[in-house]
C-alpha cells in the first residue's frame, strides 16, 4: 500500500535571494485583534476534532466495558492498568510489536540505503538511460502497486518465503524506493558541483566522494525519508494480511485485526490494545517533528 | 529567473561516469525490478488469460475485460465502486484540501503555537487506519457513540442518524474520516509554500489598499498554484487507490449495501473472497484498468499543472 | 532509437508472458515423506477466535491418546477467513486440517481440488443426519469432503430477569408475542437487540420471525422443485412481519453493529436477542451472571407451518488439505472428530450443538434450545440452499431487509429483488 507523501519543489517568485522572513515580521501588531481571535478559535476547534477520537481511545482504555456501554462519554473513575496488561501479555502484543519493529526498521533501512545510492547516481550523471530509470521509479509513486499482489504472492511462495518476515522487508524496501529516490535526488541535485570537483582534486574516488562529502549534507532529507516511510510501513496491514499466515510472524496491524476478532466485545482490553499500538508512532513523530517540518520546508521554499 | 536556471544547469553536471553510476543504481534497480516491476507486468499479463483456480488456462485476450462490463456482479459493482472513488476525490478536494488550506492560512497568520497545531493536525496520520476506522465506527454508533449523544445534547437531535448504516450517508463518512486522517498533509505542504512567499509581496498588496480577502485571492492564491497542483495530483492518486479506510469502516463488502465499495475493495474481494474459478483473471483485469486509469490521469494532471506553472512564471 | 525502444518493449512483453506462466505452482503437495511414526504436528485452522483456548483443551485430550501427535489450533478473523483460507490452501504454508464453511461456500475449495474426499475413510459419517452431512458434500460430484462440526439453531433469546421485572412470560401465541414486546417497550426497555448494520444478521432475523409464516421445510421443497418462488404471497407476508417488527427495534437500528447488539443484550439494555445457538457460549463468557433462555417465536395468523420452528443449519466442517504432508495423521484426527467422544466435548466445552448424534447437553440453556429444535425444525433456507452461486441469497436478502428497515423498500420489492438475484444462477431441479 503506497502512501503518497509529497515533497515537490515549489518555485517561488524570488528572482534574487530575498531575505526570508521565516519568523516575525515587524509589521505584526503586538495586540490581539478580533480576526486573530476568530482564527485562533477555529484552530482550536479543529484541533479538538483532530484529537477527540484519540482522547476517547485513551480514556476508554481505563474504563470497563459495562461503564462504556452505559455511559459513552465519561472520564474514567480510576486509572486501571489491568486491561493494558491483558492486551500486552495475553493478546501477544509483545510479539506483534517486536515483529513490526523488525520489519519497519529493516525495510526503511534497506530502502533508504539503496535509494541513497541510486539518487546520487541520478543527480550526478547525465544519461538518457538514467533519466528513464528515474522516471520508472517515479511511476511507482503513481501506481497502486498493491494491486500486483497475486504475482508477488506466487513469487514469494515459490521462494518458500510466505509467512516469513523477510518477505515483508524486501517488499516494503522495494516499495519505498520511488518516494525515497525522489526526495533524495532533489536534495543531491542542490549540492554544488564544486564539492565534487574539490574532492576529485583531493584524489577521492566516486564512492568516497559520495560517502564522505555528499552523504552528510543530505541528512535532513534522510530524516524526512525515514519518517515518511516509517509510518506507512508500520501501519500497513494489506501485505501481512495476504503474505503472512503464521501468527507468530504477525505484525501489529494484522495482530490488531485478530485482536478485534477475539476481543470484539471486551472493549476495555480492545482500547488498551489500540492505545498500545498507537503510542510508538506518536513518540517517534514527536521526536522527529522538527526534522519533518524542516525537511518539507527545505524542499519547498528553496 | 535566469540566474537560478543557470545555477540549476551547473549543479547537474556530469561527475559520475556511466559505468560507476550503474553500480550505484544496481541495488535499487534490482530490488525494484523483482518486487515491483515484475509483479506489475505479470499482473497485466494475468489479465489476458482465463484461469481455473491457480492453473492458467488459454490466452483469452480481452475476455476478462468484457466480463467486467457485461456480467453480474461486476457490471453493477464496477461503475458503483468507480463512482465512489470519484466521490472520494471530489470530497477530498472540497473538504480535506480546502480545510487544509484554510488551516494553513490561519496558522501562517497566527504564528503562535504553530508547531503545536501542526503536530495535532498531523497526529491522525500516525494512527493505523484500522484503528481509525474502528474508533469512528464506535463514535458514530447510535447506541454507544458520543457523536449522536452530543448532537442530541446540544439540541441537534434531528441530525442524529445511523451514519454508517444508511447507504446515503455512509460514503460521506468515509470521505470525512479520510479527510480527518490526512488533513495534516495539505496543512504542512501549504504551510511550507506560504512560508516561501516573501512578506514584501503581501505588504505591497496591503499598502495598495487591498483587503485581507482580496490579498488572498489575487496574490497568495495564484502563488500557491504549484502547491495546489501537487496536492491535487496526490489526492487524486490517493482517492483512486483508497483501501484502508473504506475497508476499516465498511469491510471488504463495502457495506452497507455496497455504499462504501471502492475499486481496490472490489479487487480484493474478487481475488481472494469470491471463490470464483477465474478469480485471478478478472481481478487482474480490474487491477490493470485501475493502473492505466490512475497513471493516465496523473500524467495528464501533471502536464496540465506544468503548463499552468509555466504560464504563471 | 524508436526501433530500439520497440524491440525492447517486445522483449519485455515476451519475458512477461513467459514469466507469468511459471509463477504459480500448481504442483501438488510436498510428497508423503513424513508419514513415518515420528512426531507429527497437525495444523488446524478455524475462524472461531472466540474458542481458541477451548479448542486447545479439547485437543489436549486427543494428544494424550495419540502420543507423538501435536495439534496446533489457530484461529483467524472471521471476516477475513475466506481470503486467508484461499491463500493458505494455494500456497505452501497452509493448514493440514482447515475448518471450512458448509454448503455453497465449500464448493470453490472442492472445485479447486484443494480438499481430499473422505467417503469410506472416516467412520461415523453415516450416523450424521443427512441434512447436516449435505453441508459437507460437493454439489457436483456428491462426494463428502469434510466432517461436520456443529448444528446451529435460530431462536429468540430472552433475559429472564427483565421479563420477571416487567411481569411478562414467554409468549405462546402471536398476540402474546406482540403484547410482550409492546409492554417491554412501554417500560423503556429495547424489546429486541438487532445489529442491522451487519447485514448477515438480517436473514437470520427474518427466518426467526417468518419461517413459520412461509412454511419452513415444506416451502423449501417447493422452491427447490420450482413450484414456488420467493415472490410467493406467503414469503412476502413473512417479510411483512419482519417489517412490522421495526418498531420494536432500537431507533436507527441500521447503524447498530452486531457487537453493539450483543453488548445491548448482555448489559441488560435490551430484553431479547434473536440469534443463533452460537451466541450461547458468547453470552455465557461475556456476562456469566446473565440469566437467559430461549423460545421459538409463536406462529402468526395465516402461518403455513403447523407448529413453531427453530430454523437450523450445519455450521463448519473439518476437511483435509490436499497439499498436506501429513494426510495419514490428519485422517486419524478426522476420524476422532466424528466420534461421540469429540461430540460430547463440543457440547460441554464449546457449548455448541454437535453434528454427531447421541450427545447429551448438560447446559440448561442448550438443552432447552435443543428440545425446542427437536419439536419443530426448519432449514435456515437461504444459507442452506441458496449460497451455491453469486450473488448469495443471504447477501441479497440482508441488503434488502436493511433497505426495509431504512424505509426504502417494501416486502414485495425485497422478495422480487431476492428472486432476481438468486435466479442468476439457481435453476430448480425439476
Amino acid at each position: 500500500m503506497v502512501s503518497i507523501t509529497p515533497v515537490r519543489p515549489v518555485k517561488t517568485t524570488a528572482a534574487e535571494p530575498a531575505p526570508r522572513n521565516a519568523g516575525h515580521s515587524p509589521r505584526r501588531r503586538a495586540g490581539f485583534s478580533l480576526k486573530d481571535g476568530a482564527a485562533s478559535t477555529l484552530l482550536w476547534v479543529y484541533a479538538l476534532i483532530s484529537v477527540a477520537p484519540l482522547l476517547l481511545m485513551v480514556t476508554n482504555s481505563f474504563r470497563t466495558t459495562q461503564q462504556m456501554a452505559s455511559n459513552p462519554l465519561a472520564l474514567p473513575s480510576a486509572l486501571n492498568f489491568s486491561s493494558y496488561q491483558k492486551a500486552w501479555v495475553t493478546a501477544s502484543f509483545e510479539t506483534y510489536f517486536v515483529n513490526s519493529m523488525v520489519v519497519t526498521i529493516a525495510s526503511v533501512a534497506l530502502s533508504s540505503a539503496v535509494s541513497l545510492l541510486a539518487a546520487y547516481a541520478f543527480a550526478r550523471t547525465k544519461s538518457k538511460l538514467f533519466g528513464a530509470i528515474e522516471a520508472l521509479f517515479l511511476s511507482g509513486l503513481m501506481l497502486p502497486v498493491y494491486l500486483a499482489i497475486l504475482p508477488l504472492f506466487f513469487l514469494l511462495d515459490s521462494l518458500g518465503m510466505i509467512s516469513n518476515l523477510w518477505s515483508l522487508v524486501l517488499v516494503y524496501g522495494a516499495l519505498g524506493i520511488p518516494f525515497s529516490t525522489f526526495v533524495l535526488a532533489s536534495f543531491f541535485r542542490q549540492l554544488p558541483v564544486e564539492l565534487d570537483e574539490a574532492a576529485l582534486l583531493d584524489g577521492a574516488g566516486p564512492f568516497t566522494t559520495f560517502y564522505r562529502v555528499h552523504l552528510p549534507l543530505v541528512r535532513p532529507a534522510i530524516a524526512t525519508v525515514v519518517v515518511f516511510r516509517f509510518v506507512p510501513v508500520w501501519n500497513d496491514f494489506f501485505y501481512p494480511l495476504i503474505l503472512i499466515r503464521n501468527q507468530d510472524a504477525y505484525t501489529l496491524p494484522v495482530g490488531i485485526t485478530r485482536f478485534f476478532g477475539e476481543y470484539q466485545t471486551d472493549w476495555a482490553t480492545l482500547f488498551a490494545g489500540l492505545t498500545l499500538a498507537t503510542i510508538p508512532l506518536v513518540v517517534l513523530f514527536l521526536l522527529a517533528t522538527r526534522h519533518i517540518v524542516s525537511g518539507l520546508t527545505a524542499g519547498m521554499s528553496k | 529567473m535566469s540566474v537560478s536556471t543557470a545555477r540549476r544547469r551547473r549543479s547537474t553536471g556530469i561527475t559520475l561516469p556511466t559505468r560507476t553510476g550503474m553500480v550505484f543504481i544496481l541495488p535499487a534497480l534490482l530490488l525494484f525490478g523483482v518486487f515491483v516491476l515484475y509483479p506489475l507486468i505479470t499482473a497485466l499479463s494475468y489479465s489476458l488469460f482465463s484461469w481455473t483456480g491457480i492453473v492458467r488456462g488459454p490466452f483469452s485476450v480481452f475476455e476478462n475485460y468484457v466480463t467486467l462490463f457485461t456480467t453480474l456482479p461486476f457490471r453493477e459493482q464496477l461503475p458503483t465502486a468507480f463512482l465512489h472513488n470519484v466521490l472520494l476525490f471530489l470530497g477530498a478536494m472540497l473538504f480535506q484540501n480546502t480545510v487544509g488550506l484554510g488551516l494553513a492560512v490561519l496558522l501562517h497568520r497566527l504564528r503562535r503555537f504553530k508547531r503545536f497545531f501542526q503536530t495535532v493536525f498531523t497526529l491522525p496520520y500516525l494512527v493505523s487506519p484500522l484503528v481509525v476506522g474502528y474508533l469512528w465506527s464506535l463514535m458514530l454508533s447510535p447506541l454507544f457513540g458520543p457523536v449522536n449523544y452530543v448532537l442530541k445534547a446540544i439540541g441537534l437531535g434531528a441530525l442524529a442518524q445511523p451514519w454508517l448504516g444508511n447507504p446515503a450517508t455512509a460514503i460521506w463518512v468515509v470521505v470525512f474520516v479520510t479527510a480527518w486522517q490526512w488533513v495534516g498533509f495539505p496543512v504542512l505542504l501549504y504551510g511550507a509554500a506560504l512560508g516561501g512567499i516573501p512578506d514584501e509581496i503581501e505588504e505591497a498588496a496591503s499598502l495598495d489598499g487591498a483587503s485581507s480577502w482580496q490579498r488572498f485571492r489575487d496574490v497568495t492564491f495564484p502563488l500557491l498554484t504549484p502547491a495546489i497542483g501537487t496536492v491535487s495530483v496526490l489526492t487524486f492518486i490517493g482517492a483512486m487507490e483508497a483501501f484502508a479506510i473504506p475497508y476499516a469502516l465498511g469491510g471488504s463488502q463495502g457495506s452497507p449495501a455496497g455504499a462504501t465499495d471502492v475499486l481496490s475493495l472490489l479487487f480484493y474481494r474478487t481475488a481472494f473472497e469470491s471463490g470464483a474459478s477465474n478469480a485471478i483473471g478478472t481481478s487482474s483485469a480490474i487491477a490493470t484498468l485501475l493502473f492505466l486509469f490512475i497513471f493516465g490521469v496523473a500524467i495528464l494532471m501533471t502536464w496540465l499543472m506544468r503548463r499552468a506553472e509555466r504560464r504563471l512564471y | 532509437m524508436r526501433r530500439k525502444l520497440l524491440t525492447l518493449a517486445a522483449v519485455a512483453a515476451g519475458c512477461a508472458l513467459m514469466l507469468s506462466g511459471c509463477a504459480p505452482s500448481a504442483a501438488p503437495g510436498k510428497g508423503t515423506a513424513s508419514e513415518t511414526g515420528d512426531d507429527v504436528t497437525l495444523k488446524v485452522w478455524s475462524w472461531r477466535t472466540e474458542d481458541v483456548e477451548k479448542y486447545n483443551t479439547i485437543f489436549d485430550v486427543y494428544e494424550k491418546a495419540h502420543p507423538g501427535v501435536t495439534v496446533d489450533f489457530e484461529a483467524f478473523q472471521n471476516t477475513e477467513y475466506n481470503q486467508i483460507l484461499t491463500t493458505g490452501l494455494a500456497g505452501s504454508d497452509g493448514p493440514d486440517i482447515p475448518m471450512v464453511r458448509a454448503y455453497g461456500q465449500l464448493q470453490p475449495n472442492i472445485a479447486a481440488g484443494q480438499l481430499v474426499p473422505i467417503d469410506g475413510k472416516v467412520d461415523g459419517l453415516d450416523k450424521i443426519a443427512p441434512g447436516v452431512l449435505a453441508g459437507a458434500k460437493g454439489r457436483a460430484d456428491g462426494k463428502t469432503y469434510a466432517v461436520p462440526l456443529a448444528t446451529q439453531t435460530l431462536q429468540m433469546f430472552y433475559n429472564k430477569d427483565i421479563f420477571a421485572a416487567n411481569h411478562v412470560t414467554v409468549p405462546k401465541t402471536w398476540n402474546d408475542f406482540i403484547a410482550v414486546n409492546e409492554k417491554l417497550q412501554k417500560a423503556g426497555v429495547t424489546p429486541m437487540a438487532l445489529g442491522a448494520k451487519d447485514d448477515w444478521m438480517l436473514p437470520i432475523f427474518s427466518d426467526i420471525i417468518g419461517a413459520g409464516r412461509y412454511g419452513g421445510s415444506a416451502f423449501e421443497k417447493k422452491v427447490l422443485a420450482g413450484t414456488a418462488t420467493f415472490q410467493d404471497p406467503d414469503y412476502v407476508a413473512s417479510l411483512q412481519l419482519v417489517s412490522d417488527m421495526k418498531k420494536f427495534l432500537a431507533p436507527d437500528v441500521v447503524g447498530v453493529s452486531y457487537t453493539d447488539s450483543q453488548i445491548q443484550f448482555t448489559s441488560g439494555q435490551a430484553a431479547q436477542f434473536p440469534g443463533g445457538s452460537f451466541e450461547i457460549a458468547t453470552f455465557a463468557t461475556q456476562a456469566p451472571d446473565l440469566k437467559f433462555g430461549s423460545y421459538q417465536v409463536p406462529l402468526p395468523p395465516k402461518a403455513v407451518a403447523t407448529k413453531p420452528v427453530s430454523p437450523a443449519y450445519a455450521d463448519g466442517n473439518f476437511a483435509i488439505n490436499a497439499k498436506s504432508p501429513h494426510k495419514k495423521a490428519a485422517l486419524e484426527l478426522l476420524n476422532w472428530l466424528a466420534t461421540p467422544e469429540f461430540g460430547q466435548l463440543v457440547a460441554d466445552d464449546l457449548n455448541q450443538f454437535s453434528a454427531v448424534p447421541g450427545v447429551k447437553y448438560s447446559n440448561k440453556i442448550m438443552a432447552e434450545a435443543w428440545k425446542n429444535y427437536e419439536k419443530g425444525q426448519a432449514p435456515y433456507l437461504l444459507l442452506v440452499d441458496f449460497r451455491y452461486g453469486e450473488p448469495l441469497g443471504t447477501a441479497v436478502l440482508g441488503q434488502q431487509v436493511q433497505k426495509i428497515l431504512l424505509g426504502q423498500q417494501n416486502p414485495a420489492g425485497a422478495a422480487s429483488a431476492l428472486q432476481t438475484g438468486v435466479s442468476q444462477w439457481f435453476t430448480p431441479a425439476k
